[in-house]
This record gives structure tokens, C-alpha cells and sequence, in this order.
């Protein structure tokens, strides 16, 4: 143990930066929930004179409401559309989802259990397609999508774009798992007379839970997350996603701070709580992809 | 499942390759000429309706523009067009040019059976001239004012007129056209509406459109069976012939394949190309024949309308392309220029030979790949994988279209001058070879000195390039300093409240980072953001943070500073944790000091975990999206824009798919350069660590 060699420092320094570096931490993370409880939609904690005593100012940067009031998430839902934004972000995220899980859980599969010409060329092709930057990408994929095939603010359209920007790093991901789980119990499972499919679906995925489980939430956090193909690709007022919506209120001329910061609070509560579950894989699963890469 | 015991038939195999092969050609080119020969009698009947159309203008332009008034031109028309409806009882003369403008529509539409309708519009006065339109009488007879719900044909009168005078800067430039001045639609129906301006002493006053009835000429070609069938099957046929004579010898059967696959091509594209020349021969000779009426018909309208001393009409200039450029097919006298003809028809065989060529080339594949059993090694292997296949294919087939198809279609239209009005067209047709890549490469003018000093063109490839390397390097020496400083202090032994601080300074990766991005562009306001707030309490004076280049910068980099350090953080804590306690234990046995145990023992385990991470951190701050788009939005002018927001923005906002495509090309070099650079020097390092 190193107590003799953390002995030799006083911790009052270390708690010292701790504190400063937890204060700049907070501090936005408040005045985004001080704006959200103000009841108002000014970017301003509290208005200032121009003469403003010492007080004034110091409780015009304090991140605590004036009046502590939830009116701007009632009209939130009430006024805004911001309950459709919702909507389409939750269809679009649990889609892809889906559409995630299903085609990289199969391909990963296949790559796991059969070597069959053209394994390596598939999960090669994969991990480089990883590198194709995104702004290429999206002007091809609009004119495409767009376009040619007139999925602009559709559904359909997002979550194909999603889904494919998923699908790399789920499928390396559950390959990596499916490796680790043992062959014998498929194989006493053939002999038993189950069917290629029933073994996939009924007994290795069932296995792979965990696996499953970080993939659904890698593919829906891409979803959730994603702002600027969303704002792109929907270009319906009705079809915004939650992120299209939150800068819909801040950006340009308009200035509905208060809606904004409510929003923000809305869409980033959950996904902050998968986050601070999930960081551990995430860590470990992305510098293991840039190893590899 | 397994592979026959009785040897493969070469002879059957290149039997099979070459009637593949010359499916594959003689097939595509049928479909080829068939495509090409509706589009010719599409193209017939649009340039017929372009010549009645034009026709049209000509007498139009002339009933408009009376004799005296000719030089006048633009005032005179103006005069004409207000008076009448100011005082119309005292002054009937100036009354005239409408009601000429409405007797020549009238009376050519009655003169031309297939026209559906004919208008034309005025810009002075958003007046509705004449109409023959069924709709278009009693109380909404012209003349009289366009509706509201008619606004798009104002529109695209003034499309129109903004293409005109949009073209004529161009080629005073020394450039082409850019944007159509005669706008044709396709009706429902099969029918067409031609729109195109009218003009008079040099500008643009109004709008002719015209609906024609469905052209007979339009119809469905009917596909020649026999010649394609028999340019498929008689080399078939010749080489199982000749089969019986080689037997089974691999490199005799493969170069008579090779010599029938070729002959079959080319004497098909030989037939193709004579019925081609048919038929622009017959469609030229049409069209001269409809010039010729048209002539006819508008020369006889002419002198009906009474317009003595009117220019003579110019049917030189009837046949026209999109730009009114004419085509000049047909001469003076109403004859067909043999020498443009031929001109056309040699561009055709040019481009026929090309496609064939190609054709070819994918024939030859085919007929090697079969014929050498590869086609049969494939066919093998997806029956016995096919539950492998089965399970990718899914996945493979979402991939292929939607990322690797893009990819690759991205990389062609960098190759062009796509943009939003004509990303409809084949790409063959906006090709431009390494332009945009030359444009955004070659301009070196990164900042002029001026009277007001150096002055930056801030959109310069080159400042963009630069800023976002300073803005990577920033960024990362940030992070991974504060990352690494806040990972050594958390893992000091003993010290209290340790998982609380983790927790909290995990944070800012946990928030989405479009809503950091948003929330730190509120707080760096001018006016009621609260950072301008605080350094006012410290008495310092309030900044315009988005109105200078280093004010700008510095709010984009607090903004990733504060979203970037956790990740490096937690990275470097996880690796810290994993250093085995006894490394520093013996090394303080052997007398080190902490900053030796620091250097010999911590940097040297962090480095494979922090390396992976470093790489990562510079991919992802280099195309750091979110926090410039949304926090500095490239303020002030551009100079603080990353090369993809501005990649982007000219996709996005400009609409020059094909020039922010090249663009997005050379960030991806560069990103692959960067990628062949950090593997070297990481193997390097790793050589030297080991």
C-alpha cells in the first residue's frame, strides 16, 4: 500500500482543486436547472440595473431561482410541441434500437460462429466504414434519401441513417461477446434436433443478454444524442427530434431560454442515467475498437 | 454438398460464361437504345413545343412593341401598360399593344390544334395579358390582374427573368449559362407546358406559356427482338459447335469464347448505332419540317395582325436550347445542316462506343468468371455457407446501400458540379473533372494587406485547415492535462470523499453535448450571460465574445474543455488503478524519488491506455460538429469554422453538393493521412517502450 507515499502530501491542496474543478462542473449543469424552475424565458438569473449594488450582481450569477416555479415544463407540454418532439425522438431511438440489435446481433453471429469466405472482408469492411467522415456521408445520403427516394421528414428515413451508423460498432461489440460463449451448447443443441434459428434465438441470444442490452443502449443513445442529420433530414416542424426542437427555441431570433432549459432537462435526465450505468463498457469497448483500428 | 466427382466441363462452362456475357451486353445495350430512343422522341417533342413556343414570343414581342415604340422599349412598354388602366376612356390609343398581344395568342392558338392553351403574362402590373385557357373567361378573362393563388406563375416569370439576367453576367464572365430560360414541365397527362420570357428592347417584360396536348410523335419505341436475339444466340450457338471440334482443351475454348463475345458486341453496336442514326435523322428531319410550318403559320399572323414595319420574325432562332441558345439544325432556308447532323450523330456513336466499351469490359469479367469455374466455386460456397450468408446478409445488404454505396457516390460527386437544381441529372453530365479539388487547393490567398492592415480571408480552405489544427492541438493538451492531473489526484490513497468527486467530475461526458453546446452559448452572451456577469464583478469589462477571432476561439475551447477533460479522466484513473502497488513499493526500496517513480513506473503504464485515447480524442475534436456549429456558429465570419461546419454550410446552406463533397474528400485524406502517420508513430514508440 502507498499510505506512506500519499502521507508525504497534505490533502487540504488536493481537496482545494477537487472543489474548484466540481464548482465549474456544477456550475452549468445549475444554471441550466435555475433557468428551467425560473418560470421565465429570460437567459438572465436576475435583472440587473444599471447601477447594480455588489449584492445585486453577485445574486444575479447565484444558479438559484428567484422564485422557484415548474410553469415553464407545464407549458412545456401544454404550449409547445415539445411532447411530439418527444415522440418522434422515442420512435426514432426505439427503432433504431431495434433495427440495431436485430441486424448487427445476426451479423455478429454469422461472424462469430461460421468461417465462411469473405468473414474477414465483411468485418474489415465494417470497422473501415467507420471512418468515413460524417459530413461526406450526409451529402450523399440526402440526396439519396431526400432525394431520390422522398423519405425527408420521415421516420423511415432517420432511422436507416441511425441505424447504419450504429451497426459497425455494435456488430464488432457482440462478436467480441458471442466469441467468449461456448460452443458446446449449440452444438448439444443440433443434436437434439433445434434448428439452426431456433439456436440463435432461443438459446445464444438469451446467453448474450448483456451484450444485447449495450448494444440496444449504444444504438438508442446514437439516436437520442444525434442533432445535426436530425436537423438536416426533418425539415417538418412536427418532425423534429428532441434535439432539432431544443435548438429550435435558442436558435436564430428566438430566445425561449426558459423552454430550452426545461427540455434539456427532459431529454438529458434518462440518457444521463444510462450514461453513468454504461461508462464502463463504453471506455473499454471504444479503446479496444481503436486498438483494433 | 460437396464438390462432383466427375470433372467440370470446360466447354459447357464457357458455353454458359459466353451466353451470360453477351446477355449482360447485347441485353444492356437494347435497354440503352431503347432508353435512348424514347428520350429522342421526348427531346422531339419538347423542341417542337419550344419552336411553337418561340414562334409565339416572336409574334408576341412584335404585337407588343409597335413600330415607333421599338427603340423605346422598356419605358414605352411601361407607359403602354398603366395608362390604359388609369384613363381608359380618353386614351384608347395606348390600348392597342394588349389588344394585339390578345388578337396574335388568339389567333395562333385557333391556328394550332394541339396547343391546350396559350397566356401570357405582364410583369408591369402582375397583369394576366391574354389567355386562351377554358378557365380563363367571363369574370377571370384577360386581360386582368394574376391572382393570389397564381402566384407561381409570376414566379416563375421571375425566375425567368433572374435566369436571363443571371446567364448574361455569366458569359460576360467568359463563363456558360448557369440556370434554364425556358422552363418545360411535363403535364400529367403527357402533355407539356413551356414557359419563356418575352422581351423587348433588352429586358424581360413578360411570360408566354404554353400547354400542348400530348405529341403522337411520343410513342414507346417498339424493341427490336430478332437482331438481339440472334447477336446473342449465334455465337452461342457457333462455339457449341466449335466445342464439339476443341473438346475439353481450357485455352482454345477461351479464346474462341473471347472472339465470339467480341464480334457479337461489336457487330450489335454496329446495328445499334445505324438504328440510332435512323432515328435522329427522321426526328431532325421532323423538326425542320415543324420549323417550316411554324414559319409559315406565324409569317401569315404577322401580316394578319397589321403590324406593317414590324421586325421580320427569326426563325433561326426558334430552335432553341433551355439557355436560347440556338441549335442551328436547321438553316435559313428550312433545310437540314448535314454538318451539324453529322456533328450530332458522331457525338452519339462517341458516346455509344463508350458505354459498349464498358460494357464490354463487365461481359469479359462475367465470361472469365464463369468460364474459369469461378462462377461455380461461388455457387458452391453460398449453398454450403448459406446460413452464414443468410445471417449477414442483412446486415450487409443495410450497410451496402446506405453506407458504402453513399461513400462511394460522395466520392464521384466531388468529381462534379452537383448543386440542388440539378442533382436529378446523370453525373455523367456535371462532370468536371479535379475543378473543385483545384479551386479549394490552389487559393493561397489567405489574407491582403489593405489601407486597415492585414485583412484574413477567413474562408480560405487554408485558415480553416490551420484553425482546426490549433483548435485539435488546444483541445487535446487541455484534456489530457486536466484529465490526467484530476486522475492522479483521485487516485491518492486515503484521500477522503474520492467516489463522490468521480462521480460529479464524470458529468460533463454524461451530458449530451449538443446541450452543453447550447448552454455554454447562452452563458458567454453579451449581454445577460452570466460569464460576462462574473467578470464584471471582478471589474473587468464585458466582451462581445462571438465578435472577435480570439474571444470566439476562446469560447469554443471552454466549451469542449468542459465537455472533453471527463473522458480523459476516467481513462487515465481506470489505468492508474491497474498499476500493480508493489512497482512503486519496490522503487521506493531502491531509493527513487516521486517524480523518478512518476517517470519510470506511471507514464510508462498509462501509455497503452492513454495512446488509444489521445487518438481517439483528436478524431473526434477534429470533427468536433456540435460545439462549433451551435456555440460560435463559425463567428465572427467564418473564422472560427472547422473544415466540416464548413463543409456543411456549402452542402447545406449554399447547396454546392459537388464542391462541399470535394471539400469532405479532403478531410478525409487528411483524416487518413493523420490515421497512417498515428499507426507509424505508435509502432515506433511501442518498438522503443519494448
Amino acid at each position: 500500500m502507498n499510505r506512506t507515499r500519499s502521507g508525504e502530501l497534505p490533502h487540504w491542496p488536493l481537496h482545494l482543486f477537487l472543489l474548484l474543478m466540481v464548482v465549474i462542473t456544477l456550475y452549468p449543469l445549475f444554471w441550466v436547472l435555475t433557468i428551467a424552475f425560473s418560470g421565465g424565458q429570460s437567459l438572465s438569473i436576475s435583472d440587473l440595473p444599471p447601477d447594480a449594488a455588489l449584492g445585486d450582481r453577485l445574486r444575479a450569477i447565484t444558479p438559484w431561482p428567484k422564485h422557484f416555479s415548474v410553469s415553464n415544463f407545464r407549458s412545456l407540454f401544454a404550449d409547445q410541441p415539445f411532447a411530439r418532439w418527444m415522440l418522434n425522438s422515442v420512435i426514432i431511438s426505439a427503432a433504431t434500437t431495434f433495427m440495431g440489435v436485430f441486424l448487427a446481433s445476426t451479423a455478429a453471429y454469422a461472424f462469430s460462429r461460421f468461417r465462411f469466405p469473405g468473414r474477414r472482408a465483411g468485418l474489415m469492411s465494417f470497422l473501415v466504414s467507420q471512418m468515413f467522415p460524417g459530413v461526406l456521408m450526409m451529402i450523399p445520403l440526402y440526396i439519396i434519401i431526400v432525394q431520390w427516394l422522398g423519405l425527408g421528414s420521415s421516420y423511415v428515413g432517420l432511422v436507416l441513417v441511425y441505424t447504419v451508423t450504429a451497426i459497425p460498432f455494435c456488430v464488432w461489440m457482440m462478436k467480441g461477446y458471442f466469441d467468449t460463449i461456448p460452443r458446446e451448447l449449440e452444438e448439444s443443441a443440433l443434436i437434439d434436433g433445434a434448428s439452426q434459428a431456433t439456436i440463435f434465438f432461443r438459446i445464444v441470444l438469451p446467453l448474450a443478454k448483456p451484450a444485447v442490452a449495450v448494444t440496444a443502449l449504444f444504438s438508442f443513445m446514437t439516436a437520442w444524442n444525434e442533432f445535426i442529420q436530425a436537423a438536416t433530414f426533418m425539415n417538418k416542424e412536427e418532425m423534429y427530434t428532441m434535439p432539432v426542437g431544443l435548438r429550435f427555441f435558442v436558435g436564430g431570433f428566438s430566445q425561449q431560454w426558459g423552454y430550452f432549459a426545461a427540455g434539456s432537462i427532459v431529454a438529458a435526465i434518462p440518457i444521463m442515467i444510462l450514461f453513468l450505468f454504461l461508462q464502463k463498457y463504453l471506455v473499454s469497448g471504444l479503446t479496444a475498437g481503436a486498438v483494433k483500428g | 454438398m460437396r464438390a462432383p466427382l466427375r470433372p467440370p466441363s470446360h466447354r459447357r462452362r464457357f458455353v454458359i460464361g459466353l451466353a451470360c456475357a453477351l446477355l449482360l451486353g447485347v441485353g444492356v445495350s437494347l435497354a440503352l437504345l431503347t432508353a435512348a430512343r424514347t428520350a429522342e422522341r421526348h427531346q422531339l417533342a419538347s423542341r417542337e413545343a419550344v419552336v411553337t413556343l418561340r414562334a409565339l414570343t416572336g409574334l408576341i414581342e412584335r404585337a407588343e412593341a409597335p413600330p415607333p415604340a421599338e427603340e423605346g422599349g422598356f419605358a414605352d412598354e411601361l407607359a403602354g401598360l398603366d395608362t390604359p388602366a388609369e384613363e381608359p376612356a380618353e386614351e384608347p390609343a395606348p390600348d392597342e399593344p394588349g389588344e394585339a398581344v390578345r388578337r396574335a395568342a388568339a389567333r395562333f392558338a385557333a391556328a394550332h390544334p394541339e396547343l391546350r392553351s396559350v397566356r401570357v403574362v405582364t410583369f408591369e402590373g402582375i397583369r394576366l395579358e391574354a389567355s386562351t385557357d377554358p378557365a380563363d373567361t367571363g369574370a377571370r378573362a384577360a386581360p386582368r390582374r394574376l391572382e393570389r393563388e397564381e402566384k407561381d406563375v409570376y414566379d416563375q416569370g421571375q425566375r425567368l427573368r433572374a435566369a436571363i439576367d443571371e446567364n448574361r453576367e455569366a458569359v460576360a464572365g467568359g463563363g456558360s449559362p448557369i440556370n434554364p430560360e425556358i422552363a418545360v414541365q411535363e403535364l400529367a397527362d403527357g402533355g407539356l407546358s413551356i414557359a419563356g420570357p418575352v422581351e423587348s428592347g433588352g429586358a424581360t417584360v413578360g411570360m408566354v406559356q404554353i400547354r400542348t396536348a400530348p405529341n403522337p410523335a411520343v410513342r414507346p419505341p417498339a424493341p427490336a427482338w430478332l437482331p438481339a436475339l440472334l447477336a446473342w444466340l449465334a455465337p452461342v450457338a457457333l462455339l457449341a459447335l466449335l466445342g464439339l471440334a476443341i473438346g475439353e482443351r481450357r485455352t482454345v475454348l477461351a479464346a474462341a469464347a473471347l472472339v465470339l463475345l467480341a464480334a457479337g458486341l461489336f457487330g450489335f453496336s454496329r446495328w445499334v448505332l445505324g438504328v440510332l442514326e435512323a432515328e435522329r435523322r427522321e426526328t431532325a428531319r421532323q423538326l425542320a419540317a415543324h420549323v417550316n410550318e411554324q414559319r409559315e403559320i406565324a409569317g401569315q399572323l404577322l401580316t394578319e395582325i397589321d403590324s406593317t414595319g414590324a421586325a421580320p420574325l427569326d426563325p433561326l432562332r426558334w430552335d432553341v436550347d433551355l439557355y436560347r441558345v440556338p441549335r442551328e439544325l436547321v438553316t435559313a432556308e428550312g433545310t437540314l445542316d448535314e454538318g451539324r447532323l453529322g456533328e450530332q450523330i458522331r457525338l452519339d456513336a462517341g458516346r455509344l462506343t463508350r458505354s459498349v466499351a464498358v460494357l464490354a469490359v463487365l461481359a469479359l469479367v462475367l465470361l472469365t468468371f464463369i468460364g474459369f469455374g469461378g462462377a461455380a466455386a461461388t455457387g458452391r460456397s453460398l449453398v454450403r455457407y448459406r446460413a452464414a450468408y443468410a445471417y449477414t446478409l442483412p446486415a450487409i445488404l443495410a450497410m451496402t446501400l446506405l453506407s458504402f454505396f453513399p461513400f462511394f457516390y460522395g466520392i464521384a460527386l466531388s468529381f462534379t458540379n452537383a448543386n440542388i437544381y440539378n442533382s436529378n441529372k446523370p453525373i455523367t453530365d456535371l462532370w468536371v473533372g479535379l475543378d473543385n479539388f483545384i479551386s479549394i487547393l490552389s487559393d493561397f490567398s489567405i489574407a491582403r494587406s489593405t489601407a486597415d492592415g492585414l485583412v484574413i480571408n477567413y474562408n480560405n480552405f487554408y485558415w480553416t485547415l490551420g484553425f482546426n489544427v490549433v483548435w485539435t492541438i488546444a483541445n487535446v493538451v487541455i484534456g489530457v492535462t486536466l484529465g490526467l492531473i484530476l486522475a492522479l489526484i483521485l487516485n491518492t490513497r486515503g484521500l477522503a470523499l474520492r467516489p463522490i468527486y468521480r462521480v460529479l467530475l464524470i458529468l460533463p461526458w454524461a451530458v449530451p453535448n449538443y446541450i452543453t453546446s447550447l448552454i455554454f452559448k447562452g452563458m458567454f452572451h453579451q449581454q445577460f450571460g452570466v460569464i460576462n456577469q462574473i467578470r464584471q464583478i471582478v471589474g473587468l469589462e464585458p466582451v462581445a465574445w462571438f465578435d472577435g477571432p480570439l474571444t470566439s476561439f476562446a469560447a469554443v475551447l471552454t466549451t469542449n474543455g468542459w465537455l472533453s477533460f471527463s473522458f480523459m479522466m476516467v481513462v487515465s484513473l481506470g489505468a492508474l488503478q491497474s498499476i500493480p502497488s508493489d512497482l512503486y513499493e519496490a522503487a521506493k526500496v531502491d531509493g527513487a524519488t516521486r517524480w523518478q517513480q512518476f517517470l519510470a513506473i506511471t507514464l510508462p503504464s498509462l501509455r497503452p491506455a492513454l495512446i488509444p485515447a489521445i487518438i481517439l480524442s483528436v478524431i473526434w475534436t477534429f470533427n468536433q460538429f456540435n460545439v462549433i456549429f451551435l456555440v460560435s456558429a463559425g463567428e465572427p465570419a467564418g473564422a472560427t469554422e472547422i473544415l466540416i461546419t464548413k463543409a456543411y454550410r456549402l452542402a447545406f446552406e449554399q447547396y454546392r453538393y459537388g464542391y462541399a463533397a470535394a471539400y469532405s474528400m479532403v478531410i478525409f485524406l487528411i483524416l487518413m493521412a493523420y490515421g497512417i502517420f498515428q499507426n507509424r508513430a505508435t509502432q515506433a514508440t511501442e518498438a522503443i517502450g519494448e
